[in-house]
């Protein structure tokens, strides 16, 4: 009974704040902005910056959720110096914004803001699911100002047996309409994709909610990954035709045809220090998909790590904060030296 | 055994089988196809009819929606183009020393 009345209030009660680590805006540019987040009072520890790149289909909070469930505030305790990309709302006339503007131009851009303003010549790059596929591909073709490549349950091997990969090459769904018709694909549908990838999930989720609703500490994590997981932008329509035709249909940055701005991808080019993280039970990017990365890059630092956990789970759990954080810090911090001596 | 923690078990069995379940029919063409179909035809009709409200509005000498995507766009396009253009300013004087 406890549980109940514990809940009820919750669901009339104010949202859970999510997003709260301080920060500034330090570029802004279209509909996206770079922010960065304020060291903590004793400074920095690390003088590498480090760039995190979530996926353009969700908000950039989830990697600074709420306090304590925050890897940008774990990182920030840790004397890390952080910037993210926070990707904003398309607008209709982003209908026409490429690829290229985006993976190129705009992820350059943020380096670029990033590196000046720490005053570093590189930062250390983390790309989280779509992110981690538009770091790839920016490392490959521009690793000038990469110090080190983290992709975090990144798809880079699209032909797999995921529902995703098998529904975007069915052949009665033509991209081309789909673009052609809404301008930006719009988030509903692609919420309701997703949705489709579990469709017992949010039963599952409403159980495990009255199981628990006697634990405060479970409530605000779990209001706050409800708020985050309901909080979904549109996707840039030219630059989805190009994800959806050439890397899921093509798989072109397997077979090599892939090209940025005109330039080949080709992945034999990263040779900074690598880390694919995969999970486990992860049902929206297979463990295969996102492991290949380690055998197809140049470098001789590759690290693979298989992680427990799903796509989300594994990076907002109360686990995180003493399992996966540390040791993705701990990454970092092991190359910091080769980073001031290079 | 408290009986929301034996309906809790069975729950999570059927979920379990359930999910295995619909993921082998949302992967069968039988589904998709015909679903891939649907959407795509559904998108062709809103391209038309989208079309052909530009059309009026074009007759009647206004800029279309369309339009105006194109000319915010090309706006947007035009502050990156600065900002490269400043960026290579900046790199100037680098390169000459």
């Amino acid at each position: 009974m406890k549980g109940l009345w514990n809940l009820a209030k919750r669901l009339v009660g104010p949202q859970p704040e999510v997003g709260v680590t301080p920060a500034d805006t330090v570029h802004r540019e279209n509909k996206w902005r770079l922010l960065r987040y304020r060291a903590r009072p004793q400074g920095l520890a690390w003088s590498t910056p480090v760039l995190l790149i979530p996926s353009m289909i969700n908000r950039h909070y989830v990697l600074d959720l709420m306090p304590g469930k925050s890897f940008v505030e774990y990182l920030v305790a840790q004397g890390h110096d952080v910037y993210i990309i926070d990707w904003g709302t398309p607008g209709p006339e982003d209908r026409y914004l490429t690829f290229d503007d985006i993976c190129d131009r705009y992820i350059a851009r943020a380096l670029r803001v990033a590196t000046k303003i720490s005053r570093q010549p590189r930062a250390h790059v983390m790309g989280y699911c779509m992110g981690g596929t538009l770091a790839v591909i920016h490392t490959a073709v521009r690793p000038r100002r990469v110090a080190s490549l983290l992709a975090l349950a990144a798809p880079i091997d699209f032909h797999d047996d995921g529902l995703l990969s098998v529904w975007t090459r069915s052949k009665g769904f033509s991209v081309g309409d789909l673009t052609r018709g809404m301008g930006n694909v719009p988030w509903p549908l692609m919420q309701l994709s997703f949705h489709m990838l579990r469709p017992t999930l949010n039963l599952s989720k409403s159980v495990r909610l009255l199981d628990r609703a006697w634990d405060d500490e479970f409530l605000d994590g779990f209001f706050a990954s409800e708020r985050w997981g309901n909080d979904n932008v549109s996707f840039p329509g030219a630059a989805y035709r190009t994800y959806i035709e050439q890397l899921y249909r093509g798989n072109a940055l397997i077979d090599g045809s892939f090209s940025l701005s005109g330039q080949r991808v080709d992945l034999q080019r990263i040779k900074c220090p690598t880390l694919a993280v995969t999970f486990t039970h992860d049902h929206i990017v297979p463990t295969r998909s996102a492991a290949i990365l380690a055998d197809r890059v140049g470098a001789d630092d590759v690290t693979h790590w298989d992680c427990p956990g799903g796509h989300v789970g594994a990076m907002i759990s109360r686990h995180a904060s003493t399992g996966l954080w540390p040791r993705l810090a701990g990454w970092w911090q092991a190359h910091e030296a080769g980073v001031a001596a290079a | 055994m408290n009986p929301w923690k034996t309906w809790k078990k069975a729950f999570d069995q059927w979920e379990s089988a359930t999910a295995d379940l619909f993921q082998t029919w949302m992967k069968s063409p039988m589904l998709l196809e015909p679903a891939g179909s649907a959407l795509s035809m559904s998108m062709r009709l809103k391209a038309m009819s989208d079309k052909m409200a530009a059309g009026w509005w074009g007759v009647m000498g206004l800029p279309t929606k369309r339009d105006q995507e194109r000319t915010l766009h090309a706006l947007n396009q035009l502050e990156s183009r600065l900002l490269d253009l400043e960026e290579r300013l900046e790199d100037l004087p680098q390169a000459h020393n």
